[in-house]
């Protein structure tokens, strides 16, 4: 993961501009119409804190948002019913497929910030760390990670002062999240028959923060203090906690991007809307919302590279809208 | 004989009729500890409650609200207790659960402020200092301070509800007409003058700051435009905090969610669910109406019509999310899809119907609430005694005559029994909504000026849906419950005084047709 | 105008008379098409779900799904025993999907039958209350009010079960497992104590009242029951049940589980088989029940010899509709369990249930693809249990009426 992620800031790297980040879109603009999104449900706080600004920009702005998962955002962009499908993690080649056979082209990928995945335990729980092949134990049944056997109880952790039997929270296949998790954390293994599916992270918070024995993960942005994220330890490496300096330089191994995926024939401009939310998105006040929702904000260069390869520094009235 | 008059039974009736007892009992304690529990947590959100300044054992200060207690885990005494400390921005989290053996002292002090902000949620500590360009206040002006913050906010308000104003009234109908075609110059200047206007305003907004500092010494400088209530619970009067509960109540009503739909109000979910509710109803009764006349009055009685009748009830007992799945695939996919692709090619790949929106959800929960219709209108029309249509076509009436004339304004109250049953149905229903059409914000509601003045294609909120996102999908869930719980309280009551007219209204029609039959 | 035709020309009768036939046309042709698209989902489903089993999917692996692959276990790589899983999407486009019926449609039967042991004692016992010993003033207060029940949207019941039952269940296992004795003996007590009573007092809590004085007196045994519970669970269960049951027994507890989905889904079902058991009761001629009274039954035993037996059709097919509503509740199980699809009949497990399962995955399910038809072909398996087992409940409740009418009742 984050190797892919430095591809996509290499890449994007070569297209860099000297610019500042701020926003071509400034108050008063006539931006008019309806911003519908089909998505990810980790970014929806995200996305509602986006759209309010929006709103506050441009009043005549309807916003339309649904999330549930990063999953129903493939089908939505490739029925048409959304143009715009924020996803906690990277489309994969059949969704892109499946995208590209409806449409005849490939959909637009826009990171817009950064997440680490928190695995974390009940405020009462004394743990502290966890490898990644003791998490795969725990949340697993394939074992793909290299483990002997599976974890099964938190007695089987050989800590004195951890017992009981263990209750794994986890995202429902919908997420992203849950993508992410079973492809980094589980190296693509499979669940355990009896981890629960949560509709949202929140939820996945709230029951963990219910149970003594619980373990569940989500996007950092949802941890609360009732609850404790753990640090996670790859091989005989450190410890690493999930921190806004730990995602960005990739030591965390449950680090991801967010994204967001627009349909956008080539060629042409993005419609007014959904130009200014990008715009706004990928602002300093849009980044500003994103450290609001808990999560970690892009950085300068990638923000940069971003903005110039949409184009989105043109103020308005200097592009025709649509 | 011993058996007929027994003396001294342990209970007169036998121990089933008591356990048979114990079921009603039981179950009315169910309801009415749900409905209790709703109610009291709904409506006790609203209540302003003190600010705790906290001393831990360590030495640590924080002021927080506290929200509730429990036992630690695996022991009989000893409890944590959770507080609202707000300032998430500062502190990292708004919430704090602190063991009670750990709290030194608490106290009530009166200058703590709880701030609601336009972001990072609730801030709670000192407000330090008001400045405006030309003089500041500072705490110790006292009232005068509060005088002045009161009259500054207002016109920060004043000012947004005008460039609002400009915005809606100006700038909106000028963009509609540009995006239709090319500007002309006169035009241009027109735009140029509405947005120096705007910025004006926006600048005019960020005039005045105030200056706060947490109870743990960190200052923060926040620009009035930023705030959106300030209260000193701890200052407040009974009476203050009565007022205080009710703009609470009608703030809930009236304005829309902010903050990821943790805080604000609930109102374009109250709008999207009756606007959704009246559509459906729209859609469903004269369906069922036909359908139950034909049922009742035009087909012949024979085999195949109880199959039909016995058929339609029973589909009253399908799950709706497989109406969900039906509306999903035909309506929204099938449909709406055709009809993009044939009326509204020219916005694809933007969808128009081809999405869920308001009129698939509709004509879903109507397709859902159908055999509710038709089945409290047969009744009726059955209870109807021949005596009355035999008469009207002993007069000379055809049968639509007497169908109209006679019989079926007869059964309009029956109709209406059945049409409140759909309503109240489908008011509570969420798992269709979840496929075709119900948004997790939509933040204007799906009617306005703009033609054609009903926008079916749009999304909509709805109150049932609301509950399940902002108590598994929202942010935080702590902040989101009680709203979660005054937004149940909302749909309950709703649902409640919905079926309780439909039972009134059966009331009256059994007793005016005993009336009638008798005569 | 029409009133006033006393002698009506030719024309105005044959006007009439088109204008009759024209509005009976419209009439049946409207009723035919609404009764027709009210069917229609039945024929949907049928017509989205048959290319699973003929191969003519549209989508890159269009293999047609036997229906054995649907229903056994299934050998998966990386596992030692074949298994019955459900796991909609791949990691990595290498993998393959797992697709099992079989552990959606146990979790929803777990998840009826579950909130069926709950809800039938409760809503039977409401029933025979009211329809025998309930006096008619209150009755005609109650039904309204169980009813009402029955309005209550499941959404808020299931944010209730999920948020708020089930973590309190965790943290009182003891007083809440201690509530299924206490209630019954409290009520049992109740009745001792009411019969105990100098006459002057006991008339006024008559059996006929109970339904309503008995409420305050069961608030105050639960509320004593949670109260004194972690004192007990300090004595029996070393502070903890959970812990105990887990070193002692072995039983793992799953915070969302069986016991909170029934408790939460047998409070949505008692209002309907309340409603549809009550009515089958009252509905005995009462030539029946006062013809055993006179003979010298209580009227105890004149319940539980003649009027059970006369009315346990309807009985039956109210417990049937309730176990349909059951089936196809979906945002109770969706909020109130973990969604896991486990196979295990422990009450202290979750499970995943069909319902759940569409609401869950079908947005994420790309239209015309397997994963769609097998959601869809879920559809149409509830679709299909619930009109079946309808049917069946209102084929036997009109037999019923019949025979009611037959013994000379009223009705």
């Amino acid at each position: 993961m984050p190797t892919r992620f430095s591809t996509v800031i290499i890449l994007l790297g070569l297209l860099m501009w000297p610019m500042t980040g701020a926003m071509a879109h400034t108050w008063g603009d006539p931006v008019v119409g309806n911003l519908d999104s089909i998505g990810s449900d980790t970014m929806a706080g995200l996305m509602l804190r986006w759209g309010e600004r929006l709103e506050q920009r441009y009043p005549a702005v309807r916003l339309q948002l649904q999330a549930n998962g990063s999953a129903t955002a493939p089908p939505a962009l490739a029925e048409g019913t959304t143009r715009l499908g924020p996803m906690s993690r990277r489309m994969t080649a059949s969704e892109r497929e499946m995208f590209e056979a409806s449409h005849g082209y490939p959909p637009t990928e826009i990171p817009v910030a950064m997440d680490a995945l928190a695995v974390f335990v009940n405020r009462h729980n004394p743990l502290g760390k966890l490898t990644m092949t003791q998490l795969d134990a725990i949340f697993s049944d394939t074992l793909r990670c290299g483990a002997e056997t599976s974890i099964e109880r938190w007695d089987d952790l050989d800590r004195p002062e951890l017992a009981g039997p263990i209750d794994r929270h986890s995202r429902n296949s919908v997420s992203g999240s849950y993508g992410v998790f079973r492809r980094d954390a589980l190296c693509g293994g499979n669940f355990r028959v009896d981890v629960n599916e949560h509709p949202g992270s929140s939820s996945v918070v709230a029951a963990v923060a219910a149970t003594i024995g619980g373990i569940g993960y989500s996007g950092i942005g949802y941890v609360t203090s009732a609850v404790r994220p753990l640090a996670l330890q790859e091989g005989d490496g450190p410890a690493v906690m999930p921190s806004e300096r730990t995602t960005l330089n990739g030591e965390y191994p449950l680090s991801r991007t967010l994204y967001l995926y627009v349909n956008l024939p080539p060629g042409e401009s993005l419609p007014p809307v959904e130009r200014a939310f990008i715009d706004l998105v990928l602002s300093p006040a849009g980044q500003d919302s994103v450290r609001e929702s808990g999560f970690i904000p892009l950085p300068e260069s990638v923000i940069a590279a971003v903005r110039q390869a949409l184009g989105l520094n043109v103020p308005w009235g200097h592009v025709s809208p649509r | 004989m011993r058996k007929l008059l027994p003396r001294r039974r342990l209970l007169i009736e036998g121990p089933g009729a008591w356990l048979a007892a114990g079921g009603v009992a039981l179950s009315l304690l169910m309801v009415l500890a749900l409905l209790a529990l709703i109610a009291g947590r709904g409506l006790a959100h609203f209540w302003p409650p003190d600010i705790e300044a906290v001393t831990l054992v360590s030495g640590e200060r924080f002021a927080g609200q506290p929200v509730r207690e429990q036992g630690l885990p695996g022991q009989a005494s000893g409890s944590e207790r959770l507080y609202r400390t707000g300032n998430r921005d500062l502190d990292g989290d708004q919430w704090r659960w602190v063991e009670v053996n750990a709290i030194d002292t608490r106290t009530t002090p009166e200058d703590l402020v709880i701030i609601e902000r336009r972001r990072w949620g609730p801030f709670i500590g000192r407000l330090l200092r008001l400045e405006g360009p030309e003089a500041q206040w500072t705490a110790s002006d006292g009232a005068a301070l509060w005088r002045e913050l009161e009259e500054r906010m207002a016109r920060v308000s004043q000012l947004r509800h005008e460039r609002d104003a400009l915005h809606n009234h100006r700038l909106e109908p000028l963009a509609e007409h540009v995006d239709d075609s090319a500007m002309s110059p006169s035009e241009e200047d027109e735009l140029r003058e509405i947005k120096a206007r705007i910025l004006a305003l926006q600048d005019a907004m960020q005039r005045d700051h105030v200056v706060l500092e947490s109870l743990s010494g960190q200052r923060l400088e926040l620009s009035l435009e930023a705030l959106i209530e300030v209260k000193r619970p701890n200052a407040m009067s009974l009476l203050a905090k009565l007022a205080s509960w009710g703009e609470g109540v009608w703030r809930f009503l009236s304005e829309g969610p902010r903050a990821a739909n943790t805080a604000g109000g609930v109102w374009p979910a109250i709008f999207g669910t009756v606007m959704m509710v009246l559509l459906m109803s729209v859609l469903v009764t004269p369906f069922g109406v036909l359908a139950a006349v034909y049922l009742n009055e035009v087909a012949p009685q024979g085999r195949l019509t109880r199959l039909v009748r016995i058929g339609v009830r029973n589909l009253a007992g399908v799950p709706s999310i497989v109406y969900g799945v039906f509306g999903l695939g035909v309506f929204v996919y099938g449909i709406g899809g055709s009809l993009d692709s044939l009326f509204f090619a020219d916005e694809l790949p933007s969808p128009t119907f081809g999405t869920g929106g308001l009129l698939w959800a509709s004509l879903t929960l109507a397709l859902l609430t159908l055999p509710v219709v038709i089945v409290a209108t047969e009744e009726g029309l059955a209870r109807i005694p021949d005596s009355q249509r035999e008469g009207a076509l002993a007069l000379g009436a055809t049968r639509s005559e007497a169908l109209r004339r006679v019989v079926l304004p007869m059964a309009v109250p029956a109709m209406l029994t059945g049409v409140i049953l759909a309503i109240a149905r489908a008011a509570g229903e969420v798992a269709p909504l979840m496929l075709v059409g119900v948004a997790k914000l939509a933040s204007q509601v799906p009617v306005d000026d703009e033609f054609p003045f009903i926008h079916l294609e749009r999304k909509f909120m709805h109150l049932g849906y609301h509950i399940f996102d902002a108590g598994f999908h929202g942010g935080d869930v702590q902040a989101a419950m009680p709203l979660v719980y005054a937004t149940a309280l909302l749909l309950v009551l709703v649902i409640v005084v919905l079926n309780l007219t439909a039972i009134l209204l059966r009331h009256t029609i059994r007793a005016r047709h005993v009336v009638q039959a008798h005569r | 105008m029409t009133e006033r035709s006393l002698s009506p020309s030719p024309w105005r009768r044959r006007f009439r008379y088109v204008r009759d036939r024209l509005f009976t046309l419209a009439v049946t042709a409207c009723g035919i098409g609404v009764i027709l698209a009210v069917l229609a989902i039945g024929v949907f489903l049928v017509v989205e779900v048959v290319p699973l089993f003929t191969g003519s999917a549209s989508t890159a692996n269009s293999d047609a799904i036997d229906i054995e692959s649907l229903w056994l276990p299934q050998q998966y790589p990386g596992y030692d025993e074949p298994q019955y899983r459900w796991q909609a999407n791949a990691a990595t486009d290498a993998d393959t999907p797992m697709f099992s019926l079989t552990p959606l449609a146990w979790g929803t039967l777990k998840a009826a039958v579950y909130a069926l042991l709950f809800a039938v004692p409760l809503a039977l016992g409401a029933a025979i209350h009211s329809a025998c010993f309930m006096s008619r003033r209150l009755r005609f207060r109650i039904k309204p009010v169980i009813e009402l029940m029955e309005a209550l949207p499941g959404v808020v019941i299931g944010f209730i079960a999920g948020l708020v039952l089930a973590p309190y269940v965790e943290r009182h296992l003891v007083g809440v497992f201690a509530l299924v004795l206490v209630l019954p003996l409290g009520i049992l007590a109740a009745g001792i104590i009411q019969a105990r009573l100098p006459w002057c007092l006991s008339k006024r809590v008559p059996l006929g009242w109970a339904g309503l004085w008995l409420i305050p007196w069961l608030a105050g045994l639960v509320a004593l029951t949670l109260g004194i519970s972690p004192y007990l669970e300090v004595l029996w269960f070393d502070g903890d049940m959970r812990t105990w049951m887990d070193q002692q027994l072995g039983l793992d507890y799953a915070t969302r589980n069986a016991m909170v989905v029934g408790l939460a889904m047998g409070f949505a079902v008692i209002p309907t088989i309340y409603s549809l058991a009550e009515d089958a009761l009252a509905g005995v001629p009462a030539s029946l029940s006062e013809g055993a009274q006179a003979l010298g039954a209580s009227q105890w035993q004149t319940l539980w010899k003649v009027l059970l037996p006369a009315a346990s059709p309807g009985i039956f097919s109210a417990v049937m509709i309730g176990a349909g509503r059951a089936v196809g509740e979906t945002m109770i199980v969706l909020m109130a369990t973990g969604n896991t699809a486990l196979m295990t009949l422990s009450p202290l497990d979750g499970m995943r249930s069909m319902a759940a399962n569409i609401a869950i995955e079908l947005p994420e399910a790309a239209p015309g693809g397997v994963h769609y038809q097998l959601l869809l072909l879920c559809a149409l398996l509830l679709f299909v249990f619930t009109f079946c087992v309808n049917t069946l409940a209102e084929l036997v409740r009109s037999r019923l009426t019949q025979r009611y009418q037959r013994l000379g009742g009223t009705t």
